[in-house]
């Protein structure tokens, strides 16, 4: 017995040392391993099973690749990744390209300045729930502000229900989540052209350049990795955003809106398919890791390229 | 061929007046330096005459044309920026070739004048590095490149070497002097530093409070300075001044009694009458230790021992900040009192305005 304890008691000061940080980490990495691994490897291992609310009382059993074939398989589940990956990119690409211009005219000498930076702050300070009931009555065929002002102009002979419609329904979910997000990417590309020394636009100015070649080769490379990484993390918040749509389509028309996340969501909680609902779930991590991946790539190519320190060429 | 001049300049920055009524001529290839203490407005004046300040009245004329309005790349002048301004992102050689792009110079001559920028800034095996890789003599080295590609017929410098080590801006002073002498154009140069001043211009401009104090060669300011800030300023360690009203005129001679001592003033007396305050001024190297117990006491309170010449401050004659420069090898203890002899036609004297009494004979002014 003493030889057991013996065999735990730190011997050296490196050991104490080791142990005190082991001790140090020790609530945190817990705290993680009980909210991201354990549901992580749960999830992981319901993906493999037909837990269903049949099975809850005798137990699932496991079914091997089984949900997932099903899922590949299946004529619906291709037709959701494309719609999520355009999703993605639609509206990651528009919330960038205004977050860009109102970053430029937010950090530039306009005497509108004060009011476009008041403009650009509420779709964020709003929660989401009702910033989008906002959008469901603009939306809203016979009260809504927009059909009434598509009817006025005459855009359409009547009453128009924008989320009654595939295509309409679609991009008017791309609409409001280019609203809600864009605030966010303005702001730190704001704060990443706050961040270029002065006197590099004064230094090329003196040598002539333009307002317009100013911005392309130094405000453009100067901020293009938080450009990056705004696009990735705005990638994936898109990708897996959930209460935008939730609360304006619930995924419809006819699954016009039904993104990944979306469809993850109805399987498991609506359908009470547990493990075919995991097994969307996996897939969504995996594909969203890959994506990781690429950007990281990416990201180090561009620090490579527009860094300040490296080898040009 | 580029004569600069600047006619009545005024600026404010809303209630603050940062330069009253400023008029300078500065001649073809003249190297002349800006020098004033921070915030004097001697920065502002360079930004004015480089088109990235306005202003508020006034006119700035390069080779007898007006470019009061013209766009800085118009005027035909270029600027290193204290910070260098170098763009992080580029490479050496695209940084030096940034205002020839921006001149859409085709390639081919682009990269000769680069590379012969390069050259001359000793810079070749550096054009693939980006500035983050470079020393910071280095880094100066490119922001001055920048601003010779363009061929200029000005050159302004602002604080260029303020963020070196005291060694590297020691060799850098001797480079800058080197360049102006290749490429034979006017620069203009600011500073704070006035021994920066002193060993690179052809001719001074010190600034106080936004106003020209004086303007000519760094020893006709050093042995001729007209207001007491000017004598201050120029020169190293700063010139003492003596507040008395022991003062004596008689036949066209200004004497003033310190102690024992009457030190005859070789001034002319202007408007001074016997008893009137002035300011006898005496650098710290024309100071002298006495032998016996005459002349100027002074209480010593620290020694500074530099090798050819030891440094020596402590009060006399009611100045706390009184200093002198004696021989090296002159065994001086702080808390020791010595005696100093004053070489009277080496002293400068100012009336009650602060206006220096003009020197009769002084040493020869280049």
């Amino acid at each position: 017995m003493s030889d057991l304890l013996q065999m735990f008691r730190p011997k050296t000061k490196a050991q104490t040392t080791t142990l005190f940080a082991w001790a140090l980490i020790a609530p945190a990495a817990i705290y993680m391993f009980l909210i991201v691994v354990w549901p992580l490897v749960e999830t992981f291992r319901l993906s493999f099973t037909n837990s269903n609310l049949g099975t809850l009382i005798e137990g699932a059993d496991y079914i091997g690749w089984a949900n997932y074939e099903k899922a590949l398989g299946g004529r619906k589940f291709p037709a959701i990744v494309n719609r999520t990956f355009y999703w993605m990119f639609l509206s990651v690409g528009l919330k960038i390209i205004l977050g860009l211009i109102g970053a430029t005219l937010l950090a530039s000498n306009i005497r509108a300045r004060g009011v476009i930076r008041a403009l650009v702050m509420p779709p964020w300070i709003i929660p989401i729930a009702i910033g989008c009931f906002g959008w469901l009555w603009l939306y809203n065929g016979h009260f809504g502000l927009l059909s009434n002002f598509a009817e006025m102009i005459g855009l359409t002979d009547g009453p128009f229900s924008f989320l009654g419609y595939k295509q309409s329904a679609f991009y008017s979910a791309v609409v409001t989540d280019v609203w809600i997000g864009t605030p966010m990417v303005t702001l730190f590309f704001l704060a990443a052209m706050q961040g270029v020394p002065r006197d590099l636009y004064e230094a090329a100015y003196v040598d002539g350049a333009s307002r317009w070649y100013r911005f392309r080769r130094i405000t453009m490379p100067q901020i293009m990795p938080t450009v990056v990484t705004m696009a990735l993390l705005s990638a994936i918040w898109t990708f897996n955003s959930f209460e935008i749509i939730w609360i304006l389509t619930e995924g419809g028309p006819r699954g016009a809106t039904t993104t990944l996340i979306i469809d993850t969501f109805k399987t498991a909680i609506f359908s009470y398919k547990f493990g075919a609902g995991a097994t969307r779930a996996v897939l969504v991590v995996l594909i969203l890791g890959v994506f990781s991946l690429i950007y990281l790539a990416v990201l180090g190519r561009v620090s490579k390229k527009f860094g300040y320190s490296g080898v040009a060429k | 061929m580029a004569t600069l001049q600047l006619e009545n300049i005024f600026k404010s920055f809303g209630e603050t007046e940062v330069l009253n009524n400023i008029s300078l001529g500065i001649e073809d290839k003249e190297f002349v330096v800006f020098v004033g203490p921070s915030g004097c407005g001697k920065t502002t004046l360079l930004r004015i005459i480089c088109g990235l300040e306005e202003a508020s009245s006034g006119k700035v004329f390069i080779d007898e044309e007006d470019v009061s309005n013209a766009q800085p790349v118009d005027r035909g002048i270029s600027m290193v920026f204290q910070s260098y301004a170098l763009y992080p992102h580029l490479s050496v050689f695209e940084n030096i070739a940034f205002p020839l792009r921006v001149a859409k110079i085709n390639e081919a001559e682009l990269k000769q004048r680069v590379d012969r920028a390069a050259e001359i800034l000793q810079l070749t095996d550096r054009l693939d590095f980006k500035p983050g890789q470079l020393s910071g003599g280095q880094r100066q080295r490119v922001a001055i490149g920048r601003s010779i590609v363009r061929n200029p017929r000005v050159f302004l410098f602002d604080e260029p070497l303020s963020n070196l080590d005291a060694a590297l801006r020691g060799d850098m002073r001797v480079e800058l002097a080197k360049l102006h002498q290749n490429l034979k154009t006017t620069m203009i140069y600011v500073t704070h530093d006035q021994i920066e001043a002193m060993t690179m211009a052809d001719k001074i401009v010190v600034l106080n409070d936004g106003v020209v104090q004086q303007f000519g060669a760094p020893m006709e300011l050093y042995h001729h300075p007209t207001t007491k800030f000017v004598a201050g300023f120029i020169g190293h360690p700063k010139m003492n001044f003596i507040k008395t009203n022991n003062t004596v005129v008689e036949s066209n001679e200004l004497t003033v009694k310190l102690g024992a001592e009457n030190i005859s003033l070789p001034v002319e007396i202007g408007g001074t009458k016997s008893g009137d305050t002035i300011e006898l001024g005496v650098r710290p190297e024309d100071l002298m230790l006495s032998s016996d117990n005459q002349g100027l006491s002074m209480n010593v309170e620290v020694v500074e021992h530099i090798g050819a010449t030891a440094i020596i401050y402590g009060s006399a004659a009611g100045n706390d900040d009184f200093c002198a420069v004696l021989p090296g090898d002159t065994l001086i203890h702080p808390g020791q009192t010595i005696n100093l002899l004053i070489d009277s036609s080496k002293c400068h004297a100012f009336n009650s305005q602060e206006i220096a009494l003009h020197r009769k004979q002084a040493a020869e002014v280049s």
